[in-house]
């Protein structure tokens, strides 16, 4: 079992999951307890030890079934085949085997123990035969489905299949294949049939190894085309990686005020200082200080363009508002195009997809005027100005192509320097940045940081910098 | 200590705890294991149940540690307690007063007084916090950290110290060590992802929501005097309306509220016109109430064709009057 697992641990890792020598260890002390009597104790043990995060299960899921039950449900589905192609209820089928075990004996036939396990129905023994021939042939070295006819051979072989199979035929003459007798006709059909379910397996086992190496490669594939997508309708995963990014995002906003509250820890108390800071007090200690900073959430107040030249990215970056929102308090949200509107209540009471829908739609505000950010951005200030604090982090989310209006960037100004940082994110493409009827140059200026962003790609780049600056 | 996984789904259901043999193998293996377990899952499923009803099973006794933004040390692990040091320093201010007495500096008066300090720095005057009271305990416990997804960051990785090795240093006093080891068990919501370090440490448990077999015992468990029929509609058009794409999915508590509520306007099925009063106790938002309320009328429909489709039997009862 041990290497079993081993191999399993191998397996989740090239998936993905992540997976410690701690861990695996603990594997082992589990199975020790639960013992490997039942599939589903084993599931639920490598489960309980191996896979620690809620969105590693389904890989999970289907990775166990595909490596654990391969060769015991291949043998099962074969039995349960062979006899609905006789039509045969289960009790009828176990006679059948019988009538042949004693035709045999009648016979005198010594059988190999291929053979026999196939016609005795023999699973557990057929299993152990399978996986033993599977091992002896390589196959889990299969990279490609044109090898799977090179890998199949190697199996019969392995196997001894084609004894068997001359052994099965030999039966086939004895029960007389003319014989009119509809008992000894479908003996003889039984026969046949469990040579073909022989070869239906071998070539099933090796299907299924070859799907366990190309999940991986699926998924890898797709991991990487999920991230440079642009724009499109939000699947359950894209909506949890940006789940993990924007959670990745806020700590770095946060740790600034961590590592300043981890150097303040408390110490050991000092009496002698207790006493000198309460002199004043004549001597009685009223003052005790211990340090306990008082905490500051995180607050973010976001800024979203919603306008025609970013509609390809809109979803994007309002699914980014939308996790910001649902991970943290702290968050008011608010879209523009000349415009301005907030969206908090909106998002929070609203399914993602129906709150995006709604925003970009123009239920909260004209989304088919001409973008003004200027605009924009005074009333911004004369409206909402008492939303930033000194703790506030402002994020905003356009392009700067303001239509040859105003800029006013004296409220971008304004509004930076009543804020802690403000981080601009724009969806273009930096080249374009200034051309034509970008303004991004004056509001540069009054941006502590700013980068393009378009695709959760970006999104991780930025976050990975943001540490940085 | 269990003594299998069956004992563990036999004791837990005594205590009105309905288990599947997932989550009973992992309590089995916990506690065998000595391990602490996380437990994720959404809202309302039974996490935070699960440990009290643990505790219970094993006859310990639960300290529970709630997780909140901005919680520290001082709240989770011990705190002095002020006011009785301040106090005894009062009463005692003339024995402080001979202490100091003849001082020839101030200097030289504090250092006499420092010399005293392990008087008030002592077992006396700590106040323990569920953490210390955990591993300070005569007898084994059973710690539940609830909601730790709520803590922030920096309090996850100090209780990564207290779990390794079960032992806290108290800088007055040195470091105490656990007699036993406690049960613990972490709930999380996932308002983020913990840490890698941690979940090493832990064993894992994903509750999701119950199917409608389980569902149904939980709801004849919970809710006294609930009409068996009632019980498996509620049941099935729960499951049904958590398929929906909803903003907030009705957890094992609304079910029960539900329950409560439409078995307090003495009704013995959802085919009854008071039903659409009583939404408020599954959903909480407006449009998710439309969109269920459409999904039980089309639930009550299909099971009255059923029950139309069905031999005429006994009379209907509806109602209860
Ligand atoms: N398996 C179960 N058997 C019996 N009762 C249950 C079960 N699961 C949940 N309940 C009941 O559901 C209610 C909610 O459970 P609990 O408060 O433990 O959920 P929770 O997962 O901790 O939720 P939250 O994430 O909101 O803290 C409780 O009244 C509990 O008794
Ligand atoms: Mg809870």
């Amino acid at each position: 079992m041990d290497e079993t697992v081993i191999g399993f641990v191998g397996l989740l890792r090239r998936n993905g999951v992540r997976v410690s020598i701690a861990e695996s260890m603990d594997t082992f002390h589990a199975l020790d307890l639960v013992g490997l009597g039942t599939r589903a104790a084993v599931k639920d043990t490598l489960r309980a030890t191996l896979v620690k995060r809620g969105a590693d299960l389904p890989a999970y899921d289907r990775l166990f079934d595909l490596y654990f039950s391969g060769i015991g449900e291949i043998v099962k589905d074969a039995e349960s085949r062979s006899r609905a192609a006789l039509d045969l209820d289960p009790a009828e089928y176990q006679e059948l085997i019988e009538a042949l075990a004693r035709f045999l004996e009648e016979q005198g036939i010594e059988l190999s123990e291929l053979a026999r396990a196939l016609l005795r129905q023999d699973s557990a023994r057929l299993e152990r035969l399978l996986r033993d021939a599977a091992k002896q042939a390589g196959v889990q070295r299969i990279e490609r489905p044109f090898q799977e006819g090179q890998f199949a051979q190697g199996m019969q072989e392995a196997l001894g299949v084609g004894g068997a199979a001359r052994e099965l035929q030999l039966i086939g003459d004895a029960l007389g294949a003319g014989d009119p007798d509809p008992r000894r006709q479908r003996l003889s059909r039984f026969v046949e049939r469990r040579l073909q379910e022989l070869q239906e397996m071998i070539r099933r086992l090796i299907r299924g190894e070859l799907e366990q190496r190309d999940l991986g490669q699926r998924d890898a594939a797709r991991v990487q085309q999920l991230a440079e997508k642009s724009f499109y309708y939000l699947s359950e995963d894209e909506i949890r990686r940006m789940k993990e990014a924007v959670a990745k995002l806020a700590q770095r906003l946060k740790n600034v005020l961590a590592v300043k509250r981890r150097s303040a820890r408390r110490g050991k108390f000092d009496v002698k200082d207790t006493l000198r800071k309460n002199l004043q007090y004549g001597g009685v200690p009223f003052k005790i200080r211990f340090d306990r900073r008082k905490r500051v959430k995180p607050q973010i107040v976001v800024l979203c363009d919603v306008s025609d030249s970013v509609r390809n990215v809109s979803r994007f970056m309002l699914q980014l508002v939308y996790s910001l929102q649902d991970l943290y308090s702290k968050v008011r949200s608010f879209i523009f195009v000349s415009d301005i509107g907030e969206i908090t209540k909106l998002f929070e009471e609203h399914e993602i997809h129906q709150a995006i829908d709604q925003a970009i739609r123009g239920n909260v505000i004209n989304v088919y005027a001409h973008s003004d950010f200027g605009r924009a951005f005074r009333t911004f200030h004369r409206e909402h100005l008492a939303a930033i604090t000194r703790h506030t982090t402002v994020i905003v989310l356009g392009d700067a192509r303001n239509n040859y209006n105003l800029p006013h960037e004296w409220a971008l100004r304004e509004i930076k320097q009543r804020a802690k940082q403000l981080i601009w994110l724009n969806p273009e493409s930096r080249m374009t940045w200034g051309f034509g009827d970008s303004e991004m140059d004056r509001y540069q200026p009054y941006c502590d940081v700013v980068e393009e962003c378009r695709n959760l790609n970006q999104l991780y780049r930025v976050v990975d910098r943001i540490v940085v600056g | 200590m269990f003594s299998s996984i069956p004992d563990v789904i036999e004791r837990f259901a005594r205590r009105h705890y309905i288990c599947n043999r997932n989550i009973a193998t992992v309590v089995y293996l916990a506690s065998r294991l000595q391990k602490p377990i996380l437990v994720e899952g959404p809202a309302g499923v039974g996490k935070t149940e699960l440990a009290k009803v643990l505790a219970g099973a094993l006859d310990r006794e639960l300290i529970r540690l709630q997780c909140y933004e901005g919680l520290d040390e001082s709240k989770a692990l011990y705190e002095w307690e002020y006011a009785k040091q301040l106090l005894y320093t009062q009463i005692l201010k003339d024995k402080i007063g001979e202490v100091i007495a003849g001082a020839p500096s101030l200097k030289e008066a504090v250092e006499r007084v420092a010399a005293q300090d392990d008087v008030f720095f002592s077992e006396r005057f700590i106040v323990p916090r569920p953490l210390l009271r955990a591993i300070t305990a005569p007898a084994p416990v059973v710690l539940l950290i609830d909601e730790i997804d709520k803590a922030d960051t920096e309090f996850e990785a100090f209780l990564l110290e207290v779990l390794s090795d079960f032992q806290v240093s108290v800088p007055e006093l040195g470091t105490i060590k656990a007699k036993h080891v406690p049960l613990v068990v972490l709930t999380s919501n996932n308002a983020r992802e913990m840490s890698d370090a941690l979940k090493r440490r832990c064993l894992h448990l994903y509750i999701d929501f119950p199917d409608p077999e389980q569902e149904r015992a939980i709801i004849l468990l919970k809710v006294p005097g609930v009409a068996e029929r009632l019980a498996r509609e509620v049941a099935e058009v729960v499951q049904a309306i958590r398929k929906l794409d909803l903003k907030k999915a009705p957890s094992i508590s609304e079910t029960l509220d539900w329950t409560r509520a439409l078995t307090l306007l003495n009704l013995d099925t959802l085919d009854a016109g008071l039903v659409d009063d009583t939404f408020s106790a599954i959903l909480k938002y407006e449009g998710d109430i439309r969109k269920a309320q459409a999904e039980i009328k089309e639930h009550v429909a299909k099971a009255r064709a059923a029950a139309l489709a069905a031999p005429a039997g006994a009379p209907d009862a509806n109602v209860r009057h």
